[in-house]
């Protein structure tokens, strides 16, 4: 089930439904450190930043076939910060000649109490992921280059193992919906990176 | 003849003055960015500009090389008067960068040979060539044009199985595995290789003081959380623990709520 199209601000100003774009690779370890530095000088000057978050992704089974996913995030290097909760809709099959996958988002910000409450309200915890690395950012457009680690021991954190020998990488930009100017701009952004990484748009249930 | 000379020489000394003129407006822009937009500088506006200059430096180079220039070395250049005084003509020519045309600047401005550290190194260089004697100069000379040329046709033409080594190296050198892309992404979007449910063997100690725990099903089974989930008897405590355990999980919380419900708050 999707999530209903938010076209009115709720009254209490929450959320605007936003379109993330989104083009994915990966990098091998040894080629990080060229990979930083070019983003280093193509992305604006900025203190480099790293994160380390833990990631708890929600699923409610309803009736029907699809579940509905939600996604828990939360900062490790920065336990009080509030936990981040994501909805990402489907993506949307329309212009086969967009180079970026597009898909609803919304997000917001919750308390510590989240997970109790995603508990309460029915949800389950499917899996959880540690995701380590540095990000970047040039104007709208967002670069993450995370390293995915599978957490080995429940609920111990320091515990992981890394996924694979590579570093995710990821190009996203957020824009309210309707606006369609961005693919352009992310698929030259992505050429600067070749052949380092290619980034290209995955779709995700082809590896189902 | 001389009249041809004459305006011939005006008309280059024109052309380079304007060109000049563009190379210091450009350098000026370049030095302005660089001291007060550092932050937003990029490195391929970096390298725009530098690819400007030289094009710049360039068009100067063939100006000079032209055949219809006049020879600027036969041309010499006398201070006809030097004076202390601010010269206001002088100034507004030169945007005043020279006020006054007097001893100090001559100098620096007309200077024709280069500058003394200039010439000192460019000693100590002929020096050390005509130490070394012609034959080794002459063989050295060799050297750098073979490795000029091996240079340029390794860069003119790309040829993939030029040698088993070389091909070897380069496919040593992919920075990145397409199958690592589709594991990560597969992980992101729908935790493939994430989420196992490992059949609830013995529970970690210390996670549950809630005494026995019925070991449900591996498989993740649809729970209907009616009446029983506001009444989670005993897992206060243990329900922010619980959630850390992925694969167990489920199945530990599912039995739980099955321990719940199967109470009945109100049979009490």
């Amino acid at each position: 089930m999707e999530a209903p199209p938010v076209s009115v601000l709720p009254i209490t100003g929450g959320t605007i439904s936003m379109m993330e774009y989104l083009l994915q690779g990966s990098v091998l370890d040894q080629a990080l450190e060229s990979l930083l530095h070019r983003l280093r000088g193509l992305c604006d000057n900025m203190e480099p930043e790293t994160f380390a978050d833990h990631e708890l992704v929600y699923l409610l089974k309803g009736q029907q076939g699809n579940p509905f996913l939600l996604r828990a995030r939360r900062s490790l290097s920065h336990p009080t910060v509030p936990w981040h909760l994501r909805y990402l809709g489907q993506p949307e099959v329309g212009d086969k000649s967009r180079h970026a996958l597009v898909r609803n988002c919304v997000d917001v910000a919750a308390s510590h109490s989240l997970p109790d409450f995603l508990n309460e309200m029915g949800f389950r915890m499917d899996h959880e992921f540690v995701a380590k690395g540095h990000i970047f950012r040039k104007g709208v457009l967002k670069v993450v280059v995370s390293k995915l680690s599978r957490i080995l021991v429940p609920e111990n954190t320091e515990n992981t193992e890394p996924l694979s020998l590579s570093y995710l990488v990821e190009l996203s930009v957020l824009v309210p919906a309707g606006q369609d100017t961005m693919s352009e701009d992310m698929r030259s952004f992505a050429e600067q990176l070749k052949p380092l990484v290619h980034l290209e748009k995955i779709d995700p249930k082809r590896h189902m | 003849m001389q009249q041809r000379e004459e305006k011939l020489l005006d008309a280059s000394v024109e052309s380079l003055i304007s060109r000049v003129g563009h190379l210091k407006n450009v350098l000026h822009s370049f030095i302005y960015k660089l001291e007060n937009e550092y932050e937003r500088l990029t490195w391929p506006s970096v390298l725009d500009n530098f690819a400007l200059l030289s094009g710049q430096l360039n068009t100067i180079n063939k100006l000079l090389r032209n055949e219809k220039t006049p020879s600027f070395r036969q041309q010499i250049i006398i201070p006809l008067l030097l004076s202390p005084d601010r010269d206001e003509e002088l100034a507004k020519l030169t945007e005043q960068r020279v006020p006054v045309f007097s001893h100090e600047i001559v100098p620096d401005h007309l200077r024709t040979k280069p500058d003394p550290e200039v010439e000192e190194q460019e000693k100590q260089l002929s020096a050390e060539a005509a130490r070394i004697g012609p034959e080794v100069a002459q063989k050295q000379i060799q050297t750098l044009n073979k490795l000029c040329s091996n240079l340029l046709e390794k860069l003119n033409n790309p040829r993939d199985d030029r040698d088993a080594d070389s091909a070897a190296i380069r496919q040593n050198k992919p920075s990145f595995n397409p199958a690592d892309t589709n594991a990560l992404v597969a992980a992101v979007g729908f935790g493939k290789g994430l989420s196992k449910c490992r059949p609830p063997g013995p529970v970690a100690p210390g996670h549950t003081g809630q005494g026995p725990i019925m070991s449900g099903g591996p498989t993740l089974q649809q729970v209907t959380i009616g009446g029983g989930s506001g009444q989670q008897q005993g897992m206060g405590p243990g329900a922010p623990q619980q959630q850390g355990q992925p694969g167990k999980m489920p199945c530990n919380i599912k039995t739980n709520i099955k321990a719940a419900s199967s109470m009945h708050p109100y049979n009490r």
